[in-house]
This record gives structure tokens, C-alpha cells and sequence, in this order.
């Protein structure tokens, strides 16, 4: 799997790169919109991660070209504009999705991998991790051929750990990607506690296998 | 008061009194001329009673002289100077008293002076007086109808470009891209307020644009440090040789950082409605979206064991979903915070009003204060803006948001 970042403040696509590296995945990385249309016009990519706003011009201009030259890389929008407009842009430019920083690695994973899934849809709709099987249209979870029934959140929640293997996740991460910015964090630390405690005992009980490590009040990692 | 009326009334005014004043110089001037004209021929009349004097020797008959009044009263003055004066005229046919002018003289008879007194009717005079008061004041009244209702035409046309650029500075919108269409006129004054009105006009729009994007600048300046800050929080604990002590502390460093940025969204979110810069309206069914809600926030509801007793009547507001959204979030937000454990949460809708109403602080609060920004009690972990929101959002449509604690429950009311 290949990923282009474009962004322009060294720290976060530093952050990025090493994030989704240690996965396996190459990336490259850019931080200007010039760079950016020359690597795409060599190199072919399975998503961009995009920033708007760049010093050299605004990353719809990317967008434009990617389209005008047929290419169908999935392309990821961070923007630090939360700004109706610019969103409506992006995805009538042909971007999959829109993320407005400040956004959590954990939360950027999970949006990439779902690009990934829509792109792969036709050819394989399930996702395999492990003993765990997932029928993605249907929202189906089976653990060793035995399906187990999950709520919602803790359907959603099982996605984001498998997007999110092996890296311990923070609280604070799994709280936005839940509730948004609904609800105030501290009340929704709770919660978590709760629905871990059920996803785990449920993939306990079926998988016969502890998936979820909770790592010093700061957050999860599942394995 | 309009212009033109205002104009009309001060035009009337003027009109009135200096045609009153002309009135009575025209009527003294008439009126003097007529006397001198009496007064000469009462000189007439007393010379030619001299002559006959002088002829006859003897005093005439008073019907010798025409229906003229003469008396002679005899008297010691040797000498007397004419003099003229008003009198009363007693008409011999008609019996009746007319005003009347009359003169008195010294006349000598046999060495006897007499005062002789001659009095003439006014009447005829009087008369043409009357007649010529009356074409005045015809002509008076007609000089102001006309002038009434010219002013009313010519000042209503006049003014036409006046109103029609007062028309389009009411329908003008900052956000609308359309430019004023003001109309041509031949009149130097509206010619330049129209180029006043359409250089004020583009200057507010470009003013508005630039203050949009400073918005969205300093979003982007302030959001991407704090995006840093996350992304090096996230990274930081995959190291997992770290102690527990340092976990606590990024845990710390992520709650103020996520504070920070809820902060910023906040305050932005306050700048954009502020500067009705939320424009994607719609028409929205409240009710649906207060059930969704109450679906949303459930989770937390229950676990602070508050009961929620809601009657809903269907409500369609046109307004923007993402402000309503937060607006309802807000108000939800509010009544879940400041609860007590195993309290209550009563929801009204109706087609005129939202009402939220919960258990929570024994104590009113201050409802003049608690819709400012940061205005907030010590122990709430918000932002401090959640109401200054709220409060802002329903001004921007119109509605009425207003706090008030009855039978020990806080009430947050909003009328359409």
C-alpha cells in the first residue's frame, strides 16, 4: 500500500509518516502543492493525504489535476478549515473525505483504511483480522465461523482497533471518534470502560483470546 | 413626518402669514385710499356750502345737499382747522345707521361762526372693499390648494430616486453577491449619493470578505499547532517503556489540549454567527431533531439516572442544521451537566416554544450574566461559551432564548 502526505507543517507529517510506516505501509511525503503534482504525475498511489492549505497554492488545485488526468488515487482531505464550503469542495472534486484538524493519528488510520475498504469493495467485501471476520455491508461479525452480535458503537469501536492494530490508542481518541465533539471527555471515559468491558468479553467468550490491552489509564491497544 | 410633509407644512406656513400680512396692508391701502377719496369731496361739499353761504346769506336746508348730514352748531372760535373723522351716517330712506366719514369746518355768517359738520355715507366704499376682500381671499385659498397639491406631486417625484435607493440599502444583504442596482437620475445630489451608497456598499462587502478570511486564516494558524501537539501525543505513547506517571501527564496534556481546541472551535463558530457567515438554510423539523438527540445523548442520560419527560409537537423552522444542531447540543449539554444524580429533564415543543427545563443548583442564577462569554460556575468543565452560543444562534434567527427558576427547576425558554 502507497501513501503520499502533503503537508506542510514538518511536525504533523512527520507525526503522520512515522504513524502509518510502522505499519508497513510506504509513504512518501511532500510538503509543497508543486512536489505534490509531480510525484503524482510519476508515481501512482492508493491514497493521498491532502492539506488545503499549502504555502505554494490551495490543495484543490491537486484535486483538479488528479481528475483531469483520469487518476483514481482515494484522496483524504485534512484541512484546518472547518468550513462548510471548503468540504463540499473538496468532495465535488473527487476527495473521499474530509478530516478538519486537530485530528488524532488513530482517527486519520481509520479514515484512510475505510478509503482503502471502499476502493477494494467490489473484490472483497469482508475484512479478516485473525480468528475475527467482518461482513462489512451487512455489519456482520463472525469470531471462528460463530457470529456475535455487537451494538453499534461497539461494532464501530472493533473497526477502529482493527484499523488501528498493534498502536496503543488513546482515550481521548476513541472518545471523538465515538461521540464527536458532542459530549464532554471526561464524561465519555466512562462509557469507554463500559463498552470495552462488553466488546472484550464478547470476543473473549467466542474467540477464546484477550484482543484488548488497556495500557496505563492513557488508552487501549488491540493485538 | 416624511419630507415632503414637513416641506408642505413649513411651505404653508410661510404662505399663509405673508399673504395675512399682505392681506392687511392691502386692506389699509385700500382702505386709506377710499377715505382720501371721501375726504376730497367732503372738501367739496363744505366749499361749495361756503359759496352758497356767501351767495344766499343764510344757512341751507339740509336736504339742499344731496342725502348729505350738514349741522351748524354757532360757536366762539374765530378760527378752526378742517378736520375729518369717522361718524355714524343715518340713511334718511333707509332708517338705518351706516358707517359714515365726516368733516367740520368754520363758516362765518353776518359775523356769527358757525361749526358746520358734513357727513357722508361709506357705505359704497365699504362695499367695494368687501368685494375686493372677498376675490383676495378666493384667490388666496386657490393659490394654496394649487400650491398644496404641486408640492405633493412634484416633491413625490422629486424624491422617487431618494426612496428607491432607500429600498435597496433595506434589502441589502453583506453575504448576497448582487451589487446594488441603483437607478439614473438627471439630479446632482442623488447622482452622488447614489456613487456614495454604491462605493460604501462595496467597501462594507470587501471589508466583510476580508474579515471572512481572517476567520478562516486564523482557524488554519491556530489549529495546526494543536493538530501538532495531538499527532506528537499520539506518537508519544507507542513508546511503551514509559511509567505510569508520564502516562498521567499526557493524559493531562491531552485534555488541555483537546480544551484548547474546543475552545478555538468556539470561538470561531461565535465569529461565523456573528458574522452570519452560516448561511446553508433549510427548513428543519425540530422535532425530529430533539428525538434524535435525545437517542444521541441517552448513553449519558442514563448514566447519571436522569429522567427525561418530553412532549414533542411537530415544529418546522427554516434555519441552518448545523447551527441547530448545535444549539439543541448545547441545550442538551446544559441540562445534562448541571443535573443532579436520579434528576429530571422536562422538554417541551410547541409551535411557538421550546422549553428545557432541569433539576440541578438550588440557587437562581443569574440570568442577565449566564448567556455571557465565560461566564461559567467553578466546577463546570465546558468551554464557558455553550449558552453565548446558543444565545447568539437564536438571535441570528429571530428566536428569544431566555433563562428563568421555577418550582426549583432551571428553565431555558425559546420563543419563534
Amino acid at each position: 500500500m502507497k501513501l503520499l502526505i502533503i503537508e506542510d507543517e514538518q511536525g504533523l507529517r512527520e507525526s503522520i509518516e512515522r504513524y502509518f510506516t510502522e505499519e508497513g505501509i510506504i509513504c512518501e511525503s511532500c510538503a509543497d502543492l508543486q512536489t505534490a503534482i509531480n510525484k503524482t504525475s510519476l508515481y501512482q498511489y492508493d491514497c493521498v493525504l491532502l492539506d488545503i492549505g499549502l504555502a505554494d497554492g490551495e490543495g484543490f488545485t491537486l484535486l483538479e489535476h488528479l481528475k483531469s488526468n483520469g487518476k483514481n488515487e482515494g484522496v483524504l482531505i485534512i484541512s484546518a478549515r472547518n468550513s462548510l464550503d471548503d468540504k463540499l469542495k473538496g468532495l465535488n472534486l473527487g476527495a473521499d473525505d474530509y478530516l478538519t484538524k486537530p485530528f488524532h493519528l488513530a482517527e486519520l488510520k481509520a479514515r484512510v483504511s475505510a478509503i482503502f475498504r471502499r476502493k477494494a469493495f467490489n473484490t472483497n467485501n469482508i475484512l479478516k483480522y485473525e480468528e475475527i471476520s467482518i461482513n462489512l455491508p451487512a455489519r456482520e461479525v463472525e469470531v471462528n465461523s460463530v457470529s456475535i452480535v455487537l451494538t453499534r458503537k461497539e461494532y464501530d469501536m472493533l473497526l477502529y482497533f482493527i484499523a488501528n492494530k498493534g498502536k496503543v490508542i488513546s482515550k481521548n481518541a476513541i472518545a471523538e471518534h465515538l461521540w464527536g465533539d458532542e459530549i464532554d471527555l471526561i464524561d465519555s471515559f466512562d462509557f469507554i470502560y463500559t463498552h470495552i468491558k462488553n466488546i472484550r468479553k464478547k470476543l473473549l467468550d467466542a474467540a477464546h483470546k484477550d484482543y484488548i490491552r488497556s495500557v496505563y489509564g492513557v488508552g487501549y491497544k488491540f493485538l | 413626518m416624511k419630507l415632503s410633509a414637513q416641506y408642505s407644512k413649513v411651505n404653508l406656513i410661510i404662505a399663509i402669514s405673508i399673504l395675512f400680512i399682505a392681506g392687511i396692508v392691502y386692506y389699509a391701502t385700500i382702505n386709506y385710499i377710499a377715505n382720501d377719496q371721501l375726504d376730497s369731496s367732503l372738501v367739496d361739499e363744505i366749499e361749495e356750502i361756503t359759496r352758497y353761504v356767501n351767495l344766499n346769506q343764510r344757512l341751507p336746508k339740509p336736504m339742499d345737499f344731496d342725502e348729505d348730514q350738514t349741522s351748524f352748531t354757532p360757536t366762539d372760535q374765530k378760527t378752526m382747522p378742517r378736520f375729518f373723522f369717522d361718524a355714524t351716517y343715518h340713511s334718511p330712506r333707509e332708517k338705518s345707521t351706516e358707517a359714515g366719514r365726516a368733516i367740520s369746518g368754520l363758516i362765518s355768517l353776518k359775523g356769527v361762526n358757525y361749526k358746520a359738520v358734513v357727513v357722508i355715507s361709506k357705505e359704497a366704499t365699504e362695499n367695494l372693499v368687501q368685494v375686493i376682500t372677498l376675490i383676495t381671499l378666493v384667490l388666496t385659498a386657490i393659490l394654496l390648494i394649487v400650491l398644496v397639491i404641486a408640492n405633493r406631486y412634484i416633491l413625490d417625484g422629486l424624491w422617487k430616486p431618494f426612496y428607491n435607493i432607500l429600498q435597496q440599502l433595506k434589502a441589502f444583504n453583506i453575504s448576497d453577491a448582487n451589487t446594488l442596482n441603483l437607478d439614473e437620475t438627471e439630479i446632482d445630489e442623488f447622482g452622488e449619493l447614489n456613487s456614495a451608497v454604491l462605493s460604501m456598499s462595496s467597501r462594507v462587502k470587501n471589508d466583510y470578505q476580508n474579515l471572512k478570511t481572517f476567520t478562516e486564516n486564523a482557524s488554519h494558524e491556530m489549529m495546526t499547532p494543536i493538530a501538532v501537539i495531538t499527532s506528537k501525543l499520539d506518537t508519544l505513547i507507542q513508546d511503551e517503556t514509559l511509567k505510569s506517571e508520564q502516562y498521567a501527564q499526557i493524559n493531562d496534556i491531552y485534555a488541555a489540549t483537546n480544551k484548547l481546541a474546543r475552545l478555538n472551535q468556539s470561538l470561531l463558530l461565535l465569529v461565523k454567527i456573528e458574522n452570519n457567515l452560516v448561511q446553508d438554510t433549510a427548513i428543519l423539523n425540530l422535532k425530529d431533531i430533539i428525538i434524535e438527540k435525545l437517542h444521541q445523548f441517552n448513553e449519558l442520560i442514563q448514566s447519571k439516572n436522569i429522567g427525561v419527560i418530553h412532549t414533542l409537537a411537530d415544529k418546522e423552522i427554516t434555519a441552518s442544521k448545523y447551527l441547530i444542531d448545535i444549539l439543541i447540543n448545547n441545550l442538551f449539554n446544559n441540562a445534562i451537566r448541571h443535573n443532579n444524580p436520579y434528576g429530571t429533564i422536562r422538554i417541551y415543543l410547541t409551535n411557538t416554544q421550546l422549553v428545557f427545563q432541569n433539576t440541578g443548583d438550588e440557587n437562581r442564577l443569574n440570568s442577565r450574566e449566564i448567556f455571557e462569554r465565560f461566564q461559567k460556575s467553578k466546577t463546570s468543565e465546558g468551554t464557558g461559551l455553550g449558552l453565548t452560543i446558543a444565545k447568539n444562534i437564536c438571535n441570528q434567527y429571530n428566536f428569544k432564548l431566555s433563562y428563568d427558576f421555577e418550582t426549583s427547576l432551571h428553565t431555558f425558554q425559546i420563543d419563534f
